[in-house]
């Protein structure tokens, strides 16, 4: 099966949107025509997964960010300083022009209990606290991953925490980036974008309209097996997966343009199907992941 | 003027707004807006399935409200138990029902492996329609196989 058409200006363009925005980002920021931003990351109820994922960032990469778009105020995983001296960090940015990207769910049972992200002034700070105090005072707020977006992995059944998702917490309104994890150019693109230009056009959903406007399915490179009606019955059959229960049909971001790995790969083009990972609802409105009983 | 011209005049207009769409199809190149353009194009075909099907049966009024108005096979009544042996398992066709209507969904695309956010096949999915589909024209693309027994609708 062949790829995708690369051909094709549209599909070009859109497998640089992200590299075209940092680097005008960059340039512009060069030229003192804008400011470079302070990012503040906060890590919530999470598995790490966003910064992980946001380290593994190709053209556009993460040198690009914390070097020439932003300074990046407070990490929890990636900063030098620790304790009290990074709680300080964090809060004293409120007060400051700042961007807020929060990666995880918010842990909302027993007054966020569940998690404390850290000790100030002798006291324990839930995650609850922090993106309350930090989410109202930000410029910009982005929901990096599906656990900020929409609850995820964290909010899952039977979810012991009460996780929520961080818009739910915050009465202003927050650009989303589903998908487990966030891809590096979702979020540098939106991030350049917004410090170029401001909040980018979303959809309904609050998700950005340049990385999420489309169907996986209709850009999907084994669309003519689906419309042809030729199904793969298990895995490792190069055809198309919905009676495996793909879910590129129900699931809108860009995956088979971008790929993943320094745009090498992405699920589908291993053989694995689509698990929609980037859609509202994931995990427990997504599965099964696979069902081997459908076809016959 | 009566109901058969409002129609057909219904028709001829939404047969120019796809032109229209069509046209400004070929000049954008920004994805986003022929994403847009596409979404109107595929709203424009469904009103139109939707005016045809209202033609066709005589149900004019139907189509007016805007509801959906699928042609039902009168020959097909499932009830609740013979509906859920249609869930898509082991090769059998994958049947939903909505408002007394079965639909099949076996080849649609959003129910892979027969499954739809959580929903499975082989059940009435009213309630779980009018919370997430209402106002929508996603019924008239499916293909209708029967309805439900009477004894459902009394429930």
């Amino acid at each position: 099966m062949s790829d995708l058409n690369y051909d094709c200006r549209n599909i070009k363009i859109k497998s640089e949107t992200a590299s075209v925005l940092v680097q005008k980002a960059i340039a512009a920021i060069g030229k003192n025509e804008i400011k470079k931003g302070n990012l503040i990351w906060l890590e919530l109820t999470g598995c790490s997964g966003n910064i992980i994922s946001l380290l593994n960032g190709a053209d556009p990469d993460f040198r690009n960010l914390a070097t020439q778009m932003v300074n990046f105020v407070y990490d929890n995983s990636l900063m030098a300083a620790e304790g009290e001296l990074a709680m300080d960090k964090l809060f004293g940015a409120i007060g400051s022009d700042f961007i807020l990207a929060a990666e995880g769910a918010v842990s909302t049972k027993s007054d966020g209990l569940f998690n404390i992200i850290g000790r100030w002034r002798g006291r324990p700070v839930t995650a609850l606290d922090a993106v309350k105090k930090l989410g109202e005072k930000a410029a910009h707020v982005i929901a990096v991953g599906t656990c900020a977006s929409s609850g995820g992995i964290s909010a899952a059944r039977p979810n012991p925490s009460g996780c929520a998702p961080v818009q739910s917490l915050l009465n202003r309104k927050v650009i989303k980036l589903p998908g487990c994890p966030c891809h590096p150019d979702w979020f540098l693109g939106t991030l350049a974008y917004t410090l170029l230009f401001g909040e980018p056009a979303l959809d309904g959903a609050g998700r950005p309209l340049m990385f999420y406007s489309t169907l996986i399915h209709d850009i999907c490179p084994r669309r003519p097996f689906f419309n042809q009606g030729v199904f793969a019955s298990q895995l490792g059959e190069e055809t198309c997966m919905f009676k495996l229960g793909c879910r590129g049909p129900v699931t809108r971001v860009d995956c088979p343009i971008r790929k993943w790995n320094n745009h090498v790969n992405w699920p589908i083009g291993a053989n694995t199907p689509c698990i929609g990972c980037a859609m509202f609802g994931f995990p427990d409105k997504m599965e099964p992941f696979i069902s081997y009983d459908i076809a016959r | 003027m009566n109901e058969r011209e409002i129609i057909i005049n219904l028709i001829k207009n939404n047969i120019s707004e796809m032109q229209e769409t069509i046209d400004s199809l070929y000049i954008s190149c920004n994805s986003c807006t022929k994403n847009m353009l596409l979404n109107r194009l595929r709203r424009s075909v469904a009103n139109l399935s939707m005016l045809v099907q209202g033609f066709e049966s005589g149900q004019h009024s139907a189509a007016f409200n805007g509801t959906e108005n699928p042609q039902q096979n009168p020959a097909g009544a499932f009830t609740l138990a013979e509906l859920s042996k249609y869930n898509g398992r082991d090769g059998n066709p994958a049947y939903v029902a909505v408002n007394g209507t079965v639909y099949d969904v076996t080849d649609n695309a959003a129910w892979g492996a027969a499954t739809h956010f959580g929903l499975t096949a082989g059940r009435d999915l009213t309630g779980e329609f009018a919370s997430c589909h209402a106002g929508q024209p996603v019924l008239n693309r499916l293909k209708v196989v029967g309805k439900m027994a009477d004894e459902r609708l009394e429930l």
